[in-house]
């Protein structure tokens, strides 16, 4: 039951990262090779939303 | 041993669906309670995940996990990554669920709630979902390519560009009907103004930090701004309590339109990082965060329904909008059901991040059931309202009269009592002056919220708080897709203007995003401005338009679905696509039909407009006029659009079928996965 719990709880976590990009954040420093820093967090910022905003709203 | 098992559970989830489905359906002259909704729908829905998706997983589509998925093909790092199904599921989610299914429910309901119920239900199970699960399968076969390529690509050149117009053109009216909402829900109220004005300052203030203060740091900015706009929800009542500051923030109709036009002009201007971004995370987490605590408030209150399960007004006499049950229910409604736009999500980020095909299903289809729950949720807190409450806030001010004497006597004689004592108290409780003719759906939702959260918590002194936080909450998340709508819409215009003059599609060319954001904002201003003055509250003209726009996405994007079955089968499964389709036709264009050519002035534009000029000439009748006769022009274009594409797909269909045309299939051929692990 815990074993159950913990893993749900980790998954919450996960949704949440996604949702605040932290994922997203990772795959860039993975992608460039480098890793975080104010600059390449600003970089990846204004690539990432360039995208985003682009995208259709649901309603 | 097993299997005896789990027969014996789906049997007893089918007879709790089917028990609780009766007493929904049958129980009359006393208040049914709303466990038997939730029971209902959750069993429905189990039932139809377990074995309707599961026959087009496995039949229509054949999903195979041995195929490797864009995600994994195409990996970049940025848009292609394959992810686990749970994050994809949150983020689809997330992504799908914007106001419509908390508003449509509630404006529905003035049919009763059984009506709005059953097609919420039924309608996702057979149509929404269908609609969700086959384009984004159609998408993962086919390199995660969006609505708009693969119509290009499976019907013809002519529905490509069919799908791009109607896109551009329904948001347009999607922005302006979600800023009526606000517009209806913050006029002269102080306190919500307030609240709503100091979400700007808030997502400015994160915007900065999460660029130069703490870059990264996403949680901690969102968890900062939310404390910060619950105290401007406590912020809001002093103000509000203030001779001094509260007229400041008391504003009409009028002004409050003028400030969402500025506001969406500013916000598709300004650097994204400053204000969008930083505000669809609070929201993001918001939303999520107060459709969890509705849902946990309903599973503890268990509270009665109000409303009656069939009202007089199935006759098409409603205060909310006019037009019988059939088809206006089921437009209504709209994304609790089934939503055009999803079919942008399925086809746009999500077929980008699965890792597995048969993931598909629970994304794809579960998450519209769930966006489905939330849309009976929303009809819950509106039906536990009383019927007197509900039809004095949202009826407009031109059927019941002015005043709260007028209204009262109105209502009343609908056979719903109600004083203006009563209305006068409630108004008190929640810190506002009138809750007289806040059309639009939000407030009695936020009324109905709030009576949920102060029961389930115990504190009738926070009332005015929880109404006013579920106002917050409907007003960021429908502000958050304002702008972002603003800014999409911009860049659709762009990249249309951009055919003609590549200087015009340039994002960076300031003069070019300018002069497109001020398109954009205009035109839905235009729309919403409308509205505003409309002397029937707006929403009755708004919702329904926008209701059948959102409809006809859904109908074109089925058309793609079913070109894209036919290919695959001939014509042995394009029912599953078919049936929703052909319904959805049948009530967008009766609906349609209505809108325009009806004889009666409350429902058809023309008649309208043909009353305002035969009655008494004020200094606005020419621009209602123009207003009636520009709403009947735009149902007339939704209509002619779709009616392209559709006979552009039949067209495709027969000749596939007849043998004269080549199934020529545009999937991506089969390459086998090289991911090991289950994802």
């Amino acid at each position: 039951m815990i074993a159950f719990l913990r893993s749900v709880a980790q998954i919450v976590a996960q949704v949440l990262a996604e949702l605040a990009d932290q994922n997203a954040y990772q795959r860039h420093l993975a992608a460039h090779n480098t890793v975080h820093s104010p600059e390449e967090w600003r970089n990846f910022q204004d690539e990432h939303w360039a995208a985003k905003s682009r995208r259709g709203r649901c309603c | 041993m097993g299997r005896i098992l789990g027969r014996v559970l789906w049997a007893a989830i089918s007879l709790a669906a089917a028990l609780s489905l009766g007493v929904v359906a049958s129980n009359r002259g006393e208040p049914v309670n709303s466990t038997w909704l939730v029971v209902a729908s959750v069993c429905t829905y189990l039932l139809g995940y377990r074995f309707y998706a599961g026959f087009v997983a496995a039949r229509v589509m054949a999903l195979d996990d041995r195929r490797a998925t864009p995600a994994e093909r195409l990996r970049d790092g940025h848009d292609f990554e394959p992810t686990n199904k749970w994050i994809v599921f949150g983020h689809h989610f997330a992504a799908i669920a914007g106001p419509g299914p908390l508003v449509g429910p509630t404006l529905a309901a003035q049919f009763g709630y059984l009506p709005g119920f059953l097609w919420i239900v039924i309608g996702a199970v057979l149509g929404g979902c269908v609609q969700d699960f086959v384009i984004l399968f159609g998408s993962l076969r086919r390199d995660g390519k969006s609505l708009g390529q693969m119509a290009r690509e499976e019907v013809g050149r002519i529905g490509g560009f069919t799908a791009l117009v109607t896109v551009l053109l329904i948001m347009i009216i999607l922005l302006a009907v979600i800023g009526l909402v606000v517009v209806n829900a913050l006029k002269d109220s102080p306190w919500g103004t307030f609240t709503i004005a100091a979400t700007m300052p808030i997502a400015v203030f994160m915007g900065l930090y999460l660029r130069y203060w703490r870059p990264g740091k996403v949680g901690e900015a969102s968890l900062i701004g939310f404390v910060l706009i619950v105290a401007a929800v406590f912020g809001g009542q002093a103000v509000a309590q203030s001779a001094a500051l509260a007229p400041w923030f008391t504003l009409s109709g009028k002004q409050l339109a003028a400030c969402l036009i500025g506001y969406g002009f500013l916000a598709s201007s300004l650097p994204v990082w400053l204000l969008l971004a930083p505000r669809d995370y609070l929201s993001t987490f918001v939303k999520l965060g107060v459709v969890i605590l509705l849902a946990v408030g309903i599973v503890l209150l268990r509270p009665d329904l109000q409303l009656p399960p069939l009202t007089r007004f199935i006759d098409g006499t409603g205060p909310i909008f006019a037009g019988k049950i059939f088809p206006f229910c089921f437009i209504t409604i709209a994304c609790g059901a089934v939503s055009g736009f999803h079919s942008l999500i399925s086809s746009g980020t999500t077929p980008k991040l699965l890792a597995r095909e048969r993931n598909a299903r629970g994304v794809g289809y579960g998450s519209m059931l769930l966006e489905s729950f939330v849309a009976v949720m929303a009809l819950i807190a509106a039906a536990s309202l009383h019927p007197s409450v509900y039809f004095a806030v949202n009826s407009p001010a031109g059927i019941v009269g002015a005043g709260p004497a007028a209204a009262t006597a109105t209502i009343t004689g609908w056979g719903f009592p109600v004083t203006p004592q009563d209305m006068g108290t409630l108004a008190q409780d929640v810190g506002e002056k009138s809750l007289f003719n806040r059309t639009g759906g939000a407030p009695s939702l936020a009324l109905g919220m709030a009576h949920i959260f102060v029961q389930s918590t115990g504190g009738q002194a926070f009332m005015g708080f929880w109404y006013h936080f579920a106002i917050m909450f409907e007003a960021l998340f429908i502000l958050t897709t304002l702008d972002a709508g603003t800014r999409v819409g911009r860049f659709m215009l762009q990249d249309l203007l951009g055919q003609v003059s590549p200087r015009l599609g340039r994002t960076g060319w300031m003069p070019g995003v300018l002069g497109t954001s001020a398109v954009i904002v205009l035109a839905w201003g235009y729309f919403l401005y409308q509205g505003v003055v409309d002397p029937l509250g707006g929403i009755n003209s708004l919702w329904p338009l926008f209701g059948i726009a959102n409809q006809l996405l859904a109908a074109v994007a089925l058309c793609v679905g079913t070109t894209i079955l036919v290919k695959m089968h001939g014509a042995r499964y394009m029912w599953v696509t078919c049936v929703p389709l052909v319904w959805l036709v049948v009530v967008c264009f009766t609906a349609g039909w209505q809108k325009i050519f009806s004889p009666l002035p409350a429902l058809g534009f023309l008649a309208q407009a043909d009353a305002l000029a035969a009655g008494a000439q004020t200094a606005t009748t020419g621009a209602l006029i123009f207003n009636a006769r520009l709403d009947a022009a735009v149902t007339g274009i939704f209509l002619v659009l779709v009616a392209t594409i559709l006979i552009d797909s039949v067209r495709v269909w027969i000749g596939i079928l007849g043998g004269s045309r080549t199934a020529k299939s545009t999937e991506t051929p089969f390459v086998p996965t090289q991911l090991m692990e289950e994802s």
